[in-house]
């Protein structure tokens, strides 16, 4: 219901003839934000907190999320744990393998920055975001499913900020959100 | 057998390049000479008195001033007893027969630590990294002050 109200005073408020575009980013944005699948994938203890967030209790599918099990499928990494430097190469074939327009959201301390493995530790990455881009960082050791699900909601808000003229140019994206 | 019976046993035996250990834990702790490690470890494992079938542990220590040590720790699933031996490695150049024709077990473990420590394992079947990548070329990372491309130590407080 809370979508088809929103249609029309949102295309109300554009003036001039920029309807027809305006409303396709309109459209675009709300069904990939709507219909998030995260890749089947965890690294650490962050990923029995994902599936608890995945599993009934608290109910990923009520954003219409629901995990795939390949990445050529998923729109959204979930990178749930430690990454080794051993991992991370993979990590990053995984994401590669992933179809355009692809988010990864760092869960975790560990994936933020290396968390607790930061000081003595020869064989975890500082931050999975020095392999791969990152659309929002949710620290915790782990964060609890409600982080997770806030986090989930900053990116959609943040797909509904983006334009078709994003993908078509080389614009950067969006800034990082940090929960 | 009793912490005591094995060093009495294995002192009889191996005489000066044996050397029991004084602790107050429950199992016997023997160092032995590189030259015999081998000798003692076969011993161990055939001789029926002892029986040494299970190899749990094997590990390397960095003493950063003098030497390498090499510490296996196995137990009997017949007898019920366990038993710590340690070999004193070169500090310059660790390097030690395998044991892996011995225990199975330490096939891994012995990867383990020479990829770690930088123990070579002469005559090792499979001298691969066994965690470490296979292109890691930093050096050994549980030696004392070892430090890699983006290693941070703790700051001091």
């Amino acid at each position: 219901m809370g979508v088809i109200e929103k249609v029309p005073a949102y295309i109300e408020r554009i003036p001039g003839g920029g309807i027809v575009t305006t409303s396709m980013d309109w459209v675009l944005n709300e069904s990939r934000a709507s219909s998030m699948w995260y890749m089947l994938f965890g690294l650490a203890c962050c990923a029995i907190e994902m599936m608890a967030t995945g599993a009934s209790r608290y109910d990923f599918d009520r954003f219409g999320m629901i995990f795939r099990a390949s990445p050529r499928q998923s729109d959204l990494m979930f990178v749930a744990g430690t990454v080794t430097h051993k991992m991370a190469k993979r990590v990053k074939v995984l994401h590669e393998q992933m179809a355009e327009p692809r988010y990864v959201i760092a869960m975790g301390g560990c994936a933020c920055n290396g968390g607790p493995f930061y000081y003595d530790c020869y064989s975890v990455l500082k931050g999975i975001d020095k392999v791969i881009p990152v659309d929002v960082y949710i620290p915790g050791c782990p964060p609890r499913p409600e982080s997770l699900m806030q986090g989930c909601i900053k990116l959609q808000e943040k797909i509904k900020r983006e334009k078709l003229s994003d993908w078509a140019s080389d614009r950067p994206m969006p800034d990082r959100t940090i929960v | 057998m009793t912490k005591e019976e094995i060093a009495i046993k294995l002192k009889d035996k191996f005489g000066s390049e044996l050397e029991i250990l004084e602790t107050n834990q429950p199992e016997a702790y023997v160092y032995i000479s590189p030259a015999r490690y081998h000798e003692l470890c076969q011993f161990l494992k055939e001789a029926p008195e002892f029986d040494f079938d299970y190899l749990f542990q094997l590990g390397g220590v960095h003493y950063p001033e003098d030497r390498f040590e090499l510490v296996l720790c196995f137990s009997s699933h017949e007898r019920r007893h366990n038993m710590i031996l340690k070999v004193k490695l070169d500090k310059d150049n660790p390097q030690i027969v395998t044991t892996s024709d011995i225990w199975m077990a330490a096939n891994w473990y012995e990867r383990e630590a020479a990829e770690l420590f930088g123990i070579k394992f002469v005559g090792h079947p499979d001298p691969r990294h066994l965690l470490l990548d296979d292109d890691w070329d930093s050096g050994y990372p549980l030696r004392k002050g070892w430090t890699g491309p983006d290693f941070i130590s703790m700051p001091e407080k």
